[in-house]
């Protein structure tokens, strides 16, 4: 009888996960203010990974600070030091308790989609920024495509090299954009046969490991003729192991991102091409939206949630900034 | 003789119970609204499980006076292979499960046999296995694997009085091995090999089959860990377990690990593991930046290791005090 009971108790107090991927809005109550002013006690949170990457501190970081310091609301930039995804999401789900008045996520890996709905099902207004999270309820995604930004890459490898010759690439393994990145690469030299692809090697998005897996490849392959580079860290690392093998201007690199040291390498004539992503505009107009969204800007309907409209765009591409030998005078380079 | 209601402030379990104990109130008292709550205790436990799984292992392994860096690459492994086999091969997912926890055994008897059997210094063995064992994740999940069995999605995800799965594994398996230490000769033995692994030797003990026996347990659970933690999240990431051993290895010394082995207790890993997720959970509530959590991290490793030191040298001091009174009376009873 007591077993019984007992069983009973712990059916009744089971609780299934969700079968299926609910699309529709929950009716949890929407964060809105009464007015488009905005309240010093409001606070927007951006949740992000590896936030010390100084790719992020300098650029979206940097944006969301100037977008919060001109609209007079409290922001706060959390999340791991490394670049842990388990982390970012952990960092996620006890933000959501804490109610903040809008929600924007770095996209950093498809993982984090159940995290991101659990803040759209809580009605926080969330926008995921940089990459796409696919299985993602949240109203708008702005950011890069990761695969087109590889594409421009390889496009631009294949026509330094005449569509002749062996080419190898760094990045970080196992991240979505970068593999996305690697696939857009890969999928324009499939058209090249001149084109040998010697394989991707992970350079962890540091620095110095990107210098010595780099100079490694030199050796291992003397006769390689490019390299292409897929987080902040690969062209700086690339460009210092191909200076000091001698072969600057010689052995070409494309790459992403274009901080200053990527500018000045440019500049050198150790980097041949660079495409940059419009960092800021994620994290400005994303909070942005944040804020239009918390405060009931544009109306569709007598409640949007409920009605399943987001009152704000759903995707949006900011595009790439591509900078060579023939543009780099326009980009100011710090000495 | 022992007074009603005395502290045993030399027992880390009773000074780290008190010590959460008086953090909780203080942070209630600072974040009424947003930490004493249902939600969040809830998400604090959520949250340190698959820590506080590992960190049993990893005390065990204190205990015998070892550790394993390879931990964290381990959780990595066993999801991701068990992730691989269901998405790429359709495989059952308990085959898959089977398979994951496999590998992680695998992963700790080869451990535990160059260890013992070679003679390979712990740091080095296990450092060059989470290398290895890294790779293989990284191989296997990539950019990361979605879109797993049900099944497999309920073992992470399903909620029992409101509280998710990994929490009811996590004190699953404190109450089991919290009995099997306390109660059962073989792992009593790690006291012994831990506190003076020569004469745990002389008196008979197979120190080297129980050192192997110490790292396969410590990979099993994290192998469990891993594939709690991709049911969880329901992704296999390359990136998961990234710094748990060192934050494992924090919550066990904080919870009564010693580094020189001999000691420990299996509720000291869960409250260790507990400290340091509840001072996250505050960090977060609290807004505190990512920049931070690093060197906070850090001092409380410092923090630990120092009172482990005070403990030792005070228990040394305590026991030669007691051996020189001790011996002042047999003479006086010569006398």
């Amino acid at each position: 009888m007591k077993l019984q009971f007992l069983f009973l108790l712990l059916l009744v107090a089971c609780e299934p996960p969700p079968r299926t991927d609910n699309t529709t809005a929950t009716d949890a109550d929407t964060v809105q203010l009464s007015n488009t002013e905005p309240s010093p006690n409001e606070e927007y949170v951006m949740v992000t990974t590896a936030i010390n990457l100084p790719l992020y501190v300098n650029h979206d970081q940097a944006a969301f600070r100037a977008w919060g310091q001109k609209t007079g609301v409290r922001i706060s930039i959390l999340g791991p030091s490394d670049w842990d995804v388990p982390a970012q999401i952990q960092t996620i789900e006890q933000v959501i308790g804490t109610r903040p008045a809008g929600l924007l996520i770095n996209g950093t890996d498809p993982g984090i989609a159940q995290a991101i709905n659990k803040a759209v099902d809580a009605g926080i207004p969330t926008v995921v920024y940089d990459s796409e999270v696919p299985g993602s309820r949240a109203p708008c995604f702005i950011g890069s495509d990761w695969y087109d930004m590889g594409r421009l890459q390889g496009e631009r490898m294949v026509k330094l090299l005449n569509g002749r010759g062996k080419v190898a690439c760094l990045g970080i393994l196992g991240m979505a954009n970068q593999e996305a990145g690697f696939q857009g690469m890969l999928d324009v030299f499939k058209k090249h046969p001149g084109i040998q692809f010697v394989g991707k090697y992970d350079d962890k998005g540091n620095f110095e490991t990107a210098a010595r897996t780099a100079a490694d490849i030199l050796a291992a392959h003397p006769d390689l003729a490019g390299f292409c580079g897929f987080d902040s860290q690969s062209g700086p690392g690339a460009g210092l192991a191909v200076k000091e093998a001698g072969r600057a201007g010689k052995l070409k690199i494309t790459t992403v991102d274009a901080e200053p040291e990527h500018l000045k390498l440019v500049r050198e004539g150790v980097i041949d091409y660079l495409v940059g992503q419009k960092r800021e505009l994620f994290t400005w107009y994303g909070a942005q939206f944040l804020f239009d969204m918390a405060h009931g800007t544009n109306r569709f309907s007598a409640n949007d949630r409920r009605a399943g409209i987001a009152p704000i765009p759903q995707a949006i591409s900011t595009g790439a900034v591509e900078i060579d030998r023939q543009n780099i005078a326009n980009f100011r380079v710090r000495n | 003789m022992n007074q009603p209601f005395s502290i045993n402030w030399q027992n880390r379990v009773v000074t780290l119970g008190l010590t959460i104990g008086l953090l909780c109130i203080i942070t209630s008292g600072v974040y009424p609204a947003t930490f004493p709550t249902v939600g969040n205790a809830s998400q604090i436990l959520l949250n340190l499980s698959i820590d506080a799984i590992v960190a049993v292992g990893m005390m065990i392994l204190l205990i015998g006076g070892m550790f394993d860096l390879s931990v964290g690459s381990v959780v990595a492994l066993s999801g991701g292979l068990s992730g691989y086999l269901m998405y790429y091969h359709d495989t059952n997912f308990l085959v898959a499960i089977g398979a994951g926890l496999l590998a992680a055994l695998l992963v700790g008897y080869v451990n535990g046999l160059l260890i013992a059997r070679a003679g390979i210094n712990p740091m080095i063995q296990t450092l060059a296995m989470m290398g290895i064992v890294r790779g293989f994740a990284l191989m296997l999940s990539g950019a990361g694997i979605q879109n797993f069995p049900y099944e497999f999605i309920y073992i992470g995800q399903s909620k029992l009085f409101k509280l998710q799965a990994p929490v009811w594994w996590m004190l699953a398996v404190l109450l089991i091995f919290a009995f099997l230490v306390n109660r059962t000769v073989f792992f009593r033995r790690y006291y012994y090999i831990g506190g003076n692994e020569k004469a745990a030797r002389l008196s008979g003990i197979d120190v080297d089959r129980m050192k192997i026996w110490a790292f396969v347990i410590s990979a099993g659970l994290a192998g469990l860990a891993g594939i709690l933690l991709s049911s969880r999240l329901g992704a296999a990431l390359s990136t998961s377990g990234r710094g748990l051993e060192l934050r494992v290895i924090t919550a066990v010394i904080l919870g009564g690990a010693s580094l020189s082995g001999g000691q420990g207790r299996i509720w000291g890993a869960f409250l260790g593991a507990l400290f340091m997720a509840i001072v996250n959970n505050v960090l977060i509530i609290s807004r505190v930046s990512g920049y931070w959590q690093e060197v906070i991290l850090g001092l409380i490793l410092i923090v630990a290791v120092g009172v482990d030191q005070w403990f030792v040298r005070r228990s040394e001091r305590v026991l030669s005090q007691r051996v020189v009174k001790t011996s002042l009376n047999a003479e006086n009873t010569e006398i």
